[in-house]
């Protein structure tokens, strides 16, 4: 394997001593990182242990209350909001509610169509090719509900992919997909990055880290180790995140002892 | 043919066609508002809503008597609508907070028409309507209150849907969904205002909540949703006006419209859900 420089690509990402708290209970702090264009970075860590926190601080939704952060050298605000795509924790959706996959991925372009203009070419063509990209196309006028959750998972990352995102945000994107979806997503993200758009992924699973991650930022409350995944995920590192959970690498499912012996 | 006959030239009177035209207004806006109101699944809070409101038209109309309620009754709808979507964002038990609130705003209005003189028949008029003796005023009002309702949810409709559909991903995309659900409940508190005088405080429940229903039977559509509930609402109001004239003209059985009109939401709901069981 080549050894590989920094990367000639912008800076899509920078935070420096950065905190987010709900209120007066800080969820994250000390997170120090960069992650540039083209790059997919890992969130890994137990459970409650800030991951969706970050996330949620990127989208705008937690205020930064310490340090700085910057999304594409800007300070968070409407226009860097304008260029994140978001797919939420697979949630429930209701099998009877009357949208089709199609509808559902144009309300991605909700946002640039504002409250009143009706759908034009261009978002016509941005919900196929969102649709293509995930590969649902076939599917495009199924109703919702009746997808599979898999297929329910790619149509809302079509739905973040139709806003055509600078960045893309993905909270635990891999739960609960078969090997079929699983592969389809770990495609769908290496072509976007080849296109040029930021990954952010936050998931359980190392080895799926390893196969579409460039960078990892490991998390327990607080930034544990941030950088190149061989770096990043050594024993000693694992051990200070999870401290008594139970995490698979490479197929080997292990509960780390606790570094204080426990 | 006495029904038939109600069913057109009835309406050639002057207080017949008034009647019509609140309830098809009223229909048009509730129409609407009531598929939100399914999708999201907001029957319980209308309920609080229509019994917020209450205080605020007996209050009105204590001070303005009947054409004057809807300064009073407009207030009350606005407060009404602030504080409970407050109180249900706080997630704190949403059911408890809009029993509570409910029960007490009804037992102030009770209260505030207690002082008028003839309570009891005004008490009736406020909770059940006076579809058959609406005044021009209050046919103008109406349906200007009902049209602001429906543009509130029609301009805002695809922040509504996108909350219906997935609200934990409401605010990431850049909604505001405290302002998208002050802005249907809002729309929901005017609709009970605009129908005070067509069927009344108790009967709106069903103008807001039947035709949403019965469309989410009819149709998986989206578009033919807001069609088939509207259009629904529409036809059971007139066919259930008919019914209350043809009654008291042929039969000589004076029944309240209001009360018919609504007995025929409930009828098509019902004939819906044969329906379906029939094709299933």
């Amino acid at each position: 394997m080549n050894f590989v420089n920094t990367p000639a690509t912008p800076v899509a990402l920078e935070l420096i001593g950065a905190a987010f708290s709900y209120g007066h209970d800080v969820a994250l702090d000390e997170v120090t990182l960069s992650v540039h264009e083209g790059e997919a970075l890992a969130l890994i860590g137990p459970n409650g242990s800030g991951k969706s926190t970050f996330l949620k601080g990127v989208l705008g939704l937690l205020p930064v209350t310490a340090g700085t952060m910057e999304i594409f050298g800007a300070v968070r605000g409407p226009d860097t909001a304008r260029s994140l795509g978001y797919l939420p924790q697979s949630d429930e959706v209701d099998p009877e509610f009357p949208v089709s996959l199609e509808q559902v991925v144009m309300m991605g372009r909700y946002r640039r169509m504002g409250w009143w203009r009706l759908p034009a070419r261009a978002d016509r063509a941005a919900v196929a090719e969102a649709l293509r990209l995930t590969g649902l196309t076939t599917l495009a006028k199924k109703r919702f509900g009746l997808l599979s959750g898999g297929q329910q998972q790619r149509g809302l990352l079509a739905r973040a992919l139709a806003a055509n995102p600078r960045m893309l945000l993905l909270d635990e994107p891999f739960n609960g997909l078969d090997q079929p979806n699983r592969e389809a997503l770990v495609e769908t993200i290496r072509v976007l990055k080849g296109e040029g758009v930021t990954v952010l992924l936050t998931t359980h699973d190392l080895a799926l880290a390893r196969e579409v991650c460039d960078k990892v930022l490991l998390v327990n409350g607080t930034q544990i180790a941030f950088g190149s995944l061989a770096d990043v995920l050594t024993l000693q590192n694992l051990q200070a995140a999870f401290s008594g959970f139970q995490v698979e690498v490479d197929e080997h499912s292990v509960v780390l002892p606790g570094h204080d012996g426990h | 043919m006495v029904f038939l006959d109600s069913l057109t030239t009835a309406f050639a009177l002057p207080f017949m066609g008034r009647a019509l035209i609140v309830l098809l207004v009223l229909s048009l806006a509730a129409g609407v508002i009531g598929v939100f109101i399914n999708l999201r699944g907001l029957e319980f809070l209308s309920d609080g809503l229509t019994h917020a409101v209450f205080p605020g038209i007996a209050a009105g109309f204590v001070l303005g008597g009947r054409d004057g309620l809807y300064v009073g009754a407009l207030i009350a709808a606005i407060a009404a609508a602030v504080v409970l979507t407050l109180l249900s964002n706080k997630r704190v038990s949403s059911d408890a907070t809009i029993a509570i609130v409910l029960t007490a705003m009804f037992s102030l209005g009770v209260i505030f028409v207690s002082r008028s003189t003839d309570y009891a028949g005004q008490l009736e008029s406020l909770l059940f309507g006076h579809l058959l003796t609406v005044t021009h005023t209050e046919v103008v009002v109406t349906s200007v209150v009902a049209i602001i309702a429906l543009l509130l949810v029609v301009t805002t409709f695809r922040g509504q849907l996108f909350v219906a559909f997935d609200r934990s991903a409401t605010q990431a995309v850049g909604y505001r969904p405290l302002l998208l659900n002050l802005t249907l409940n809002v729309a929901i508190a005017l609709v009970v205002v605009a129908a005070s005088s067509a069927v009344g405080n108790l009967l709106v429940l069903a103008v807001l909540i039947v035709p949403g229903a019965v469309a989410r039977l009819a149709t998986r559509r989206l578009a033919l949703l807001f069609v088939v509930s509207a259009g629904f609402a529409m036809l059971a109001s007139w066919f259930g006006l008919a019914t209350a004239f043809g009654l008291s003209v042929s039969a000589d059985v004076a029944i309240p419209g209001g009360a018919t009109v609504v007995l025929f939401f409930v009828l098509g709901y019902l004939l819906m859900l044969g329906w379906r069981g029939i094709r299933r």
